[in-house]
């Protein structure tokens, strides 16, 4: 950043210290290339305009979100690709660290080791977890099949158990039915079989009903 | 028809210059000198004026950032700033344009709604500062984030720029029951 914490009367020529003229020299140098910069983009900017006249103001405002997202969606992508040159240019650095310096012997070296034994732990309760997981959701999956297994077997059972009521109840009615009308039957015969005897005995006795009773 | 134009003159070395826009000359009077003596490394001048568009007789250096001071007391100086907003160009609100309410602690005197500002800024996508320059303590915080801010619109911090700025700050400013 800007505050360097020098005396703000840097701009007047005074018998500077070497150290002080090249720190400034160096600052404007970066202030002017900034500035270029942003020239630049000035320039490139009104190049490439594409003149869609009189938007509505609702497409003015969507168009201006969407922008400012492209906005952030380049920020983001630089600052990753920042990130990962950093990270290259950290991991040569060490790699030439380590080279000049004796290997065995270092803090770092030790700081790395256990870095790569905690990783490896790491790796190998994360795998522990999975496979734990893996298991418990196939003793849920078995448990819902038995589960929906069983309820199909009490619902055949229950099925069967209806049609044998049923079927029963129809022919219990129909055993009754014929029964009933066996008897029926022998009751009118029977009682024919009386008629006739009668009607015979009053034939055969020769008696006159009307006069006799 | 003077319209102010950002980037339209060559800076000058290690000079930042900001514009204040506000009825108010005392209140800009104090802001200019608390930022004048914020310790910065580079060298910076505060124009104040009351109203744009200012007028093109003067020989005066590139403006890099422009803050509209709002009094919250008075609509008198919502209505100037609205006014003074049209002679400003676009390109200037990609970063290099601020709002700055003031009065905002004296709930009873504001006449002008804190809502207003806020659709105010939102309309035209620049940030929105609060300042109460009586009191002392909120005046140099102001002053040194309004250097700040300069700094940054004059291209004196390499690496950041006005608009990497303004999305910066934008995120702060998420969406309010308003606008749900």
């Amino acid at each position: 950043g800007g505050g360097e914490g020098e005396p703000p009367q840097v701009a007047g020529a005074q018998a500077a210290r070497p150290e002080d003229r090249l720190t400034l020299l160096l600052r404007l140098r970066a202030q002017t290339k900034q500035q270029l910069l942003e020239y630049k983009s000035m320039v490139d900017a009104t190049e490439e305009k594409s003149p869609e006249q009189i938007l509505q103001d609702k497409q003015v405002e969507a168009k201006i979100e969407d922008l400012e997202n492209e906005i952030e969606e380049v920020k983001i992508a630089f600052e990753m690709k920042k990130l990962a040159l950093d990270r290259m240019q950290l991991s040569t650095a060490l790699k030439k660290n380590l080279e000049k310096n004796n290997p065995r012997t270092s803090v770092l070296m030790d700081n790395m080791k256990h870095i790569l034994k905690l990783n490896k732990l790491i790796m190998k309760s994360h795998q522990e977890s999975w496979d734990l997981e893996e298991k418990l959701l196939d003793v849920r999956k078995k448990r819902l099949q038995l589960k929906q297994a069983s309820e199909s077997k009490l619902l055949e059972i229950q099925t069967e158990k209806n049609k044998q009521k049923d079927d029963l109840a129809v022919m219990e009615n129909s055993d009754k039915i014929k029964a009933i009308q066996q008897n029926l039957q022998m009751e009118i015969q029977i009682t024919t079989v009386i008629q006739h005897v009668f009607q015979n005995l009053i034939l055969g006795s020769k008696a006159n009903w009307a006069e006799d009773p | 028809m003077s319209v102010l134009r950002p980037l339209d003159k060559q800076p000058g070395l290690n000079t930042a210059t900001i514009l204040l826009v506000g009825t108010e000359d005392a209140l800009l009077q104090q802001l200019a000198d608390s930022m004048l003596k914020e310790d910065c490394a580079s060298e910076l001048k505060v124009h104040l004026a009351r109203s744009l568009p200012l007028p093109s007789n003067m020989n005066r250096p590139r403006i890099d950032l422009i803050m509209f001071v709002v009094n919250l007391h008075s609509k008198y100086s919502l209505r100037n700033v609205e006014e003074s907003l049209r002679h400003v160009d676009a390109t200037f609100f990609l970063g290099k344009v601020g709002f700055l309410a003031t009065g905002a602690g004296r709930e009873s005197h504001c006449s002008v709604h804190r809502s207003t500002v806020v659709r105010l800024a939102r309309t035209y996508r620049s940030p929105l500062l609060f300042c109460d320059p009586e009191v002392d303590g909120f005046r140099v915080p102001v002053a040194q984030r309004l250097v700040r801010m300069l700094q940054i619109c004059a291209g004196h911090v390499p690496g950041v720029s006005a608009l990497n700025l303004l999305s910066l700050l934008r995120s702060s400013e998420n969406p309010t029951l308003e606008d749900l």
